[in-house]
């Protein structure tokens, strides 16, 4: 919270925006506090905690297409770190 | 003259015929063939032959009179004193080699499908919550409830799941585990729901085995996807405001890799199988893993002392979840190679091909504490691994105190943004 505070006091000239900081702040203690009574985001990372032995990575990239000019930093619906997310099945 | 004998007679330069050009089926024979049972894969023998007669004996001096000492994780006669336990199934019965040359589906007997047993294991249906819980009736005629510590009763019995494989025995004494949970639930104190604190008692402690189906596998999997790689950032005014645009080249990106997995868990009761917020179903599952190579062969006498949960899910309902797991494994697994792409990827498909599994089905320790949340309906517990020690658990939580404490800290930060605000204008 502390970082929070000095980061709204550091604007020159603050926007209306800080005004969010109240309500934010407010939801975002609820579910710090509500997680780590009832964990209910907790699961077994079995993608680290098993034995698991793996051949070197095969695979190959190709380009495709290029984007000259985007104002978004990044690619849409990045999932390469959500493991568990699934996606169509190929058969 | 029978067919062999024409066949030895035929001159040896013909070539063998081919399977499919024998004399045609009738379709008397087809339609058997078709209804015939697929044919089974190979088996584990993993039956403990010493317990043909349903009756554990001390090796020593013949006594039935044998529990489990957690302490030393050795079966002990109350009789003699004489300790000793079974074979580890790791060594016995060659589990955790030759996964790299698994072919099919392998199963262990204790993990076939679930039939009913005619032994001195049974399965009681809780009159309060209904859970399933396995009893030995040899050594207790009643038990207690691991989830609502209500008093179970003979009368309520259902037939009997599978006997497991294998055991994996308690090593963290009933005390030790009480601590844990003090300790854990000590630490979420402020929120708790009144009538919980008031409630807590974590002498109330029991122990308890909870059905696993642990599988080695083989698998390959394969990603296809889109990357992005920037080539290229740069910042443009417009009025008061500057804005940043990005170049970037898209690639296809294909990657796949071929890995095993060594003893991966899986809940063997579809009742906690099954996560999703609404419940704490989750909780049992966070205090993975166990250190599954101790197990040792199934038999009763570690179950002296402590209840059971009966498996309801086979190696046909799981197979879709191992396939999702392996998947998951093989994400984590070509994370690594996509640096690259420094504005990431999207997996757009995904493909998994088992080259062969082999399943064991093991019981598992785990010291429970349960609390029944009346205004909610809902179960919390705090689960202790009695292998590890690792604790986790869900604790019912007083809404009105949290919206409280969350109002306070939110109406002290609009006062700092209001003064803020007031301060710059
Ligand atoms: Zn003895
Ligand atoms: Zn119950």
């Amino acid at each position: 919270m502390s970082a929070l505070v000095t980061v709204l006091a550091s604007g020159d000239g603050a926007p209306l925006w800080i005004l969010a900081a109240g309500p934010a702040g407010a939801l975002g203690t609820y579910w710090a506090i509500y997680r780590y009574y009832r964990n209910t985001d907790k699961s077994h990372a079995f993608e680290r905690d098993t034995l698991i032995e793996a051949q070197p990575v095969q695979g190959h990239e190709e380009k495709v297409d290029h984007i000259s000019r985007t104002r978004d930093p990044d690619i849409d619906g990045d999932n390469s770190a959500k493991y568990r997310e699934r996606v169509r099945r190929l058969r | 003259m029978t067919q062999d004998d024409q066949h030895s007679d035929a001159p040896a330069a013909e070539p063998r015929k081919p399977v499919f050009d024998g004399p045609p089926l009738s379709l008397e024979e087809e339609l058997a063939a078709a209804r015939a049972e697929p044919e089974a894969g190979p088996t584990i023998e993993t039956i403990n032959d010493s317990l043909a007669d349903g009756v554990n004996r001390c090796p020593k001096c013949g006594s039935t009179d044998v529990q489990l000492r957690a302490s030393t994780g050795m079966l002990v006669c109350l009789f003699c004193r004489h300790q000793w336990q079974e074979e580890r199934v790791e060594e016995e019965f060659g589990l955790g080699v030759g996964i790299d040359e698994l072919e099919g589906t392998v199963i262990a007997s204790g993990a076939q499908e679930i039939a009913e047993g005619a032994d001195d294991i049974v399965t009681l249906t809780c009159g309060g919550c209904g859970a399933e819980v396995v009893v030995d009736t040899a050594h207790a005629m009643n038990a207690r409830c691991h989830w609502c510590r209500h008093t179970l009763n003979v009368n309520q019995r259902t037939p009997n799941g599978a006997v497991p494989d294998a055991v994996l025995p308690f090593k963290l004494t009933r005390d030790e585990a009480v601590e844990k949970i003090r300790e854990f639930a000590g630490k979420r104190r402020l929120f708790a729901h009144p009538r919980f604190r008031k409630e807590f008692v974590p002498e109330n402690v029991l122990g308890v085995y909870l059905p696993y189906l642990v599988v080695d596998a083989r698998a390959e999997a394969s990603y296809t996807g889109r990357g992005e790689v920037q080539t290229r950032r740069w910042t443009e005014k417009s009025g008061d405001n500057s804005v940043t645009y990005y170049a970037a080249d898209v690639y296809q990106v294909d990657r796949s890799v071929s890995f095993t997995v060594d003893d991966l868990t899986m809940e063997g009761a579809a009742d906690r199988a099954q996560f999703d917020s609404s419940t704490t179903n989750n909780i049992v599952n966070t205090i993975l893993p166990f250190d599954t190579k101790n197990a040792v062969r199934w038999n009763s006498s570690y179950l002296v002392g402590f209840t059971s949960e009966k498996r309801d899910l086979d190696v046909a309902d799981l197979s879709p979840k191992l396939e999702d797991q392996l998947l998951s494994i093989g994400r984590s697994q070509v994370h690594g190679s996509l640096d690259r792409f420094d504005r990431g990827v999207r997996w757009e498909g995904e493909k998994v091909d088992v080259g062969g599994s082999r399943w064991v089905s093991m019981y598992l320790p785990v010291w429970i504490y349960s609390y029944y949340q009346e205004n909610t309906k809902m179960l919390h517990y705090i689960a202790v691994n009695a292998r590890t020690g690792e604790t986790m658990g869900s604790v019912p939580v007083s809404q009105w105190r949290l919206i409280l404490a969350a109002l306070t800290v939110g109406t002290f930060l609009e006062g700092i943004a209001g003064a803020i605000l007031v301060g710059t204008a």
